[in-house]
């Protein structure tokens, strides 16, 4: 019986990886035959094509990988112990069927399928697992994602170190708790690589890297701002981030920015909020393209939000930097499970003021609970302001796509009247 | 010459109007099946033969509904939200402020402005609750023809309250409700209210109305028990115009000039 079953997982898992590269494949190619693809894409196209498994990942960037569930822990860190983050995240709808089985039925289905993956075996497949785990207590599924991956029967237990964070940002003894909690991360990525002391100059340094992705990233976002730059380009690169070293990935956004020259086409400006958008499903965004609406701006996790802000410092003792990186990611950090947190609310209120954008596009992956909870608020706020306002809930399947798109097409005409 | 066909590829039924001078003079729907366009061709044969036209006599064909792009033949095409609003803004003389509509597979409530432009609209999400196809469900559990539910609701003093609108769950409820003999009238006025309570929600307090009226419209809209238990559970009266399921088809070709 038990080999029965075991025989049985096997054959799953391999259907499912055939499906699972397919889903992959169709989409890769799909955003190659797009008529805006230009060779300067081609990098980060292929980045998110070329696997997502440690000794990839290890192989291209020449160092040890650890898995991060949430972007809350500082990568500056990772870097100068000679670590190379990965975000874990999970964009394909067929991963989800290993999963499904064991998890409740409404669940964020991006953990879902992250926890497909991972069942999957990508992460072992080529005998090269993560080197550690590090989880930021941020949302409620990714507090309890070292039990679900038990309960999914994922047996990998590299070593696990979570990260607490205070959900409240403008209470002093927050960001005191926070600081504390990033030496912590320091003390657990020392004890894994065995480097006991970290060079100051190379903790700058470190720093200084991430300063130069972000600035270039910055300016990929003002392109975006004049609605040049199609959000499926801009998903496709900030998704790839995590899959190469910092520095190649910056020259090469630093390349593709004169890709972007003209706007195609004068179609209705939108802001896109909510739930993240993970490659490949790029569902929400060919829907919007094709009811003809224009991203100009957003505030998704894994888009605009992929790196805090700019991390300023003025000591430059090993104290002041960390300092400075805690403050930076638990201040600059716009997630909506912080519980006082009307800088998020304002930061995509206040360009509605300018006129940058005529109508809110609010995505919701059905059992994402922080995201769907704060629409609320925000669409009372922008109503009241008589601003656009739409909430779409979906999941990875696709059966919704024509029902989603009557949506987009009707809310496009309203933001003519 | 002059006459313009609108066309609305819905998921359980597909209806055309002809019109001229914005108004319908022939209207006929099919319930929707594999080759959408052809069964849509065929309304339009049957629409030119039976009026004694001649194809030349129809100036634009305007496409609406989930299947509006199988429609090679159309001019034009229109999302069925738009359409609803176009089409109702007309038929009700600019008195329409907010639109029930009811499809074969979805609810959707659309708030218009005194322009007739779409001020806001709301659509229930991928589950066919409170959708004329849980009618249609309902109806086979119950043998009971849905034309009939009107008149028997009425029949009963008190609706049943039912626990769920879901396609799937109601049918094993309305079974051990026929089971412990409880009257089918009870019953299928538990159902409308428990759709209409499903609507108010959608509707919710803030998109009420403040001016202008509410109609109802698409096919269940002609169940006036489905009417009554609406007014019920919103406090307000709710107009159904004549024909309301063409209504969408009506705005898509309006939404031509």
């Amino acid at each position: 019986m038990s080999n029965n079953q075991d025989d049985r997982e096997g054959r799953l898992k391999k259907k499912i990886l055939d499906r699972f590269d397919d889903e992959t494949s169709q989409e890769i190619k799909i955003l190659k035959s797009r008529p805006d693809f230009r060779p300067e894409l081609e990098y980060f196209v292929d980045l998110l094509a070329g696997g997502r498994d440690p000794a990839t990942i290890s192989a291209r960037t020449g160092r040890p990988v650890v898995a991060l569930m949430c972007l809350q822990a500082p990568l500056e860190l990772f870097h100068v112990y000679g670590l190379q983050p990965f975000k874990i995240f999970g964009g394909t709808m067929v991963a989800q069927r290993l999963s499904a089985p064991q998890l409740p039925a409404i669940m964020c289905p991006m953990l879902r399928s992250a926890l497909g993956e991972l069942h999957l075996d990508l992460a072992g497949s080529k005998g090269q697992k993560f080197l550690a785990w590090v989880t930021p207590t941020t949302c409620d599924w990714v507090v309890k994602i070292q039990d679900m991956m038990e309960v999914c029967g994922i047996t990998e237990k590299p070593p696990f170190h979570r990260l607490e964070l205070p959900h409240l940002k403008d209470r002093t003894e927050s960001q005191d708790r926070w600081l504390e909690e990033v030496y912590l991360l320091r003390g657990f990525l020392s004890q894994i690589t065995g480097k006991k002391k970290i060079r100051r100059q190379d903790l700058a340094r470190s720093m200084n890297i991430y300063q130069k992705s972000w600035h270039v990233f910055s300016n990929l976002i003002d392109l975006k701002r004049t609605g040049r730059v199609p959000e499926i380009w801009f998903m496709v690169i900030s998704n790839s981030f995590f899959f190469d070293d910092a520095e190649k990935w910056t020259e090469s956004v630093k390349k593709a920015l004169p890709v972007f020259n003209k706007r195609e086409k004068a179609l209705p400006d939108i802001f896109l909020a909510g739930s993240p958008i993970f490659f490949p499903n790029l569902k929400m965004l060919h829907l919007l393209e094709e009811a003809g609406l224009n991203v100009v701006m957003d505030d998704l996790c894994s888009s605009e939000r992929i790196f805090p802000g700019a991390v300023y410092f003025d000591d430059f003792s090993e104290h002041g930097l960390l300092k400075a990186l805690a403050q930076r990611y638990h201040q600059g950090c716009l997630c909506p499970t912080f519980s006082d947190n009307d800088r998020r609310i304002n930061n995509i209120i206040a360009p509605a003021h300018k006129d940058l954008y005529k109508g809110v596009v609010f995505h919701v992956l059905k059992g994402c609970h922080p995201f769907d909870l704060e629409s609320l608020t925000l669409e009372c706020r922008l109503k009241d302001m008589g601003l656009k306002f739409i909430k779409l809930e979906t999941d990875y399947t696709s059966e919704d796509s024509q029902t989603l798109l009557t949506r987009l097409e009707a809310y496009r005409n309203t933001l003519a009247n | 010459m002059g006459y313009k066909i609108g066309l609305d590829l819905g998921s359980t039924a597909i209806k055309m109007v002809l019109v001229k001078n914005n108004e319908i003079t022939w209207s006929r729907k099919v319930p929707t099946a594999p080759g959408q366009e052809a069964l849509a061709m065929e309304l339009v044969k049957g629409a030119v033969n039976e009026c004694g036209l001649s194809e030349v006599d129809i100036d634009h064909i305007a496409a609406t509904g989930y299947g509006k792009k199988l429609m090679s033949s159309a001019g034009h095409t229109v999302d069925e939200i738009s359409a609803n609003a176009q089409g109702l803004h007309w038929l009700s003389e600019g008195r329409c402020r907010t639109i029930i509509n009811i499809g074969g597979q979805d609810l959707k409530v659309i708030n218009l402005n005194e322009k007739g432009l779409i001020a806001d609209f709301k659509m229930n999400d991928k589950c066919a609750a409170g959708t004329g196809r849980f009618f249609e469900q309902a109806a086979r559990i119950l043998d009971t023809p849905l034309e009939k539910f009107g008149e028997m609701s009425k029949l009963a003093d008190e609706p049943l309250e039912l626990n769920s609108t879901c396609v799937v769950f109601a049918e094993s409820e309305i079974v051990s409700l026929l089971a412990k003999g409880v009257p089918k009238e009870r019953i299928i006025k538990g159902l409308h209210h428990s759709v209409a309570r499903r609507i108010t929600h959608l509707l919710g307090s803030r998109n009420t109305p403040k001016g202008g009226d509410i109609y109802l419209d698409g096919g269940p809209s002609q169940n006036p028990g489905l009417l009554e238990a609406l007014e019920d559970e919103l406090l307000m009266e709710v107009k159904v115009l004549p024909n309301p399921q063409f209504t969408v088809a009506f705005g898509a070709t309006l939404s031509a000039n």
